[in-house]
């Protein structure tokens, strides 16, 4: 494998909207929705949130680790889209668009100094043991106790990352999108963006194999 | 070492750890409430600023440009605070052209006069006029006729507190006020340099030396070419002479203490008593 493999994402941004299909869960909405969203059409509206509200939402909580900052910036991405939404290209899926919107938002928080990683006090390493409870066979409400252990532990790690190599694994591997789009969207090339995909991936992989062995 | 596109088992795991987490869904109150205010387009930024003017504000580098324009224009605020009144031209009397610069200013162009004599500029006034320059609260000073000399630098309020002046021929006589208090003005003439803390005095350059009468307070004067400086104190008179030798003290000239002590008096009311 290699770090330009593609996850297979319930939304993958290379989706095209097309004619008339059904949007199934994760697909892109119809071409004559993202229209009427365009024209601000309450149903088309209605519609498109429901479509990726969460999308935001977990983007935003996945880079910033905090429900209730994730929150706002869901609202300010909401309002942007709504103030924006003229320019809506409704040839195109606008999962890139929500998380170039979303990652920006993110940034301009980092940047403002007013929003600091709420690190939780139990680090990585205070996980004594659990490495090897996930590799024992267990029940299965504890094996889903463990794997929510596990997802957490993940997520310390993701929230212990830079946040340039934060926003270089998220958008890739977590939002589904590939190298060139993350690169659009952070601005830098797309030599670099695999680079620092591939830091963060080797930080990311070295962190986690001292928690999880 | 691995090929650049190649991961390591440990890489592989993260990748695969970061794909399977979950995707969590927002509060179901909140994802109601947003919902609304976006269908109804009535939706308003968030409480908390989240992004907009206060990011805006603290990116690093507005963040830091602020911080220097904001310093540049304190900066700015308190050196014009801490700048002591402009000179003003109190008197000048007699019939004559002085010379500013080396722009020649006949004494009936008041306004045009006083525009020019600044801290610094350098003035040569002919015989019959006397010219009396004051910095309120500060500092008055008299230009005696036939005295060529420099318009002294004005001590700051409360930092820079030093002024200089030069004092080329002729006869300045300074009197100091209550803003003067912890200035100090340092004037040269050929052969001497006096430095003065708040006193009344006279400077006279001759063409044998220079001549420093004391009225009020204490005076500090030496040899322009350095070493020691002497103490003049109220009263006295030291002499430095042109030709090297010896300096000379004695009461000060009898004929400044009239004109020395109208001086000081007329400024008083303007100067603050000291």
């Amino acid at each position: 494998m290699t770090p330009d493999d593609r996850p297979a994402h319930p939304a993958s941004p290379s989706v095209s909207t097309t004619g008339d299909s059904p949007a199934g869960p994760g697909a892109a909405l119809p071409r004559h929705v993202l229209e009427r969203v365009r024209a601000h059409d309450p149903q088309a509206l209605g519609e498109f949130y429901d479509r990726y509200v969460d999308r935001v939402f977990g983007l935003a909580l996945r880079l910033l680790g905090e429900r209730a900052v994730a929150e706002d910036i869901t609202s300010e991405v909401f309002l942007k889209v709504h103030r924006a939404a003229a320019q809506l290209d409704a040839s195109r899926d606008p999962a890139p668009w929500l998380a170039a919107i979303t990652t920006n938002a993110c940034r301009d928080l980092w940047r403002s100094g007013a929003h600091r990683m709420n690190r939780r006090s139990d680090s990585l390493e205070d996980a004594p043991g659990l490495a090897e409870r996930l590799t024992r066979g267990q029940d299965e409400p504890e094996r889903e106790a463990l794997a929510r252990e596990r997802e957490g532990l993940v997520r310390q790690a993701i929230e212990a990352l830079p946040e340039n190599l934060r926003v270089a694994v998220v958008l890739h591997d977590y939002e589904g999108l590939d190298h060139l789009e993350v690169a659009k969207i952070t601005g830098i090339e797309h030599a670099a963006a695999r680079k620092r995909y591939s830091r963060a991936l080797e930080a990311l992989g070295r962190s986690l194999k001292e928690t999880l062995g | 070492m691995n090929r650049p596109d190649a991961l390591t088992p440990d890489q592989s795991r993260a990748r695969e750890a970061v794909r399977g987490m979950s995707r969590p869904a927002a509060d179901p109150a909140f994802r109601a409430r947003l919902r609304g205010q976006f269908v109804s387009g009535t939706i308003a930024p968030a409480a908390r600023p989240v992004v907009g003017l206060v990011p805006f504000i603290a990116r690093p580098a507005v963040r830091w440009g602020g911080a220097v324009l904001a310093a540049a224009a304190a900066f700015v605020v308190v050196s014009l605070l801490n700048q002591a009144p402009d000179w003003r031209m109190r008197t000048v009397s007699g019939d004559g052209i002085v010379v500013v610069d080396g722009v020649p200013v006949p004494i009936a162009h008041a306004a045009d006069l006083e525009r020019r004599l600044r801290a610094g500029a350098r003035v040569q006034v002919p015989a019959g006029v006397r010219i009396e320059l004051m910095s309120e609260g500060q500092l008055a000073i008299q230009f005696s006729p036939n005295t060529e000399a420099s318009v002294p630098g004005l001590p700051g309020r409360w930092f820079g507190r030093a002024g200089t002046a030069e004092l080329r021929s002729g006869e300045l006589r300074v009197t100091t006020g209550r803003g003067f208090h912890g200035a100090r003005l340092a004037i040269e003439t050929p052969e001497a340099r006096v430095e003065v803390t708040g006193t009344t005095f006279a400077l006279i350059c001759e063409p044998a030396g220079t001549c420093l009468c004391v009225m009020n307070g204490r005076v500090k004067i030496g040899a322009r070419a350095g070493g020691a400086m002497h103490d003049v104190i109220e009263g006295r008179r030291r002499y430095v002479f042109a030709d090297g030798r010896p300096d000379e003290s004695a009461d000060m000239r009898h004929t400044e203490h009239e004109p020395l002590g109208e001086f000081r008096d007329r400024m008083r009311g303007s100067l603050g008593a000291r």
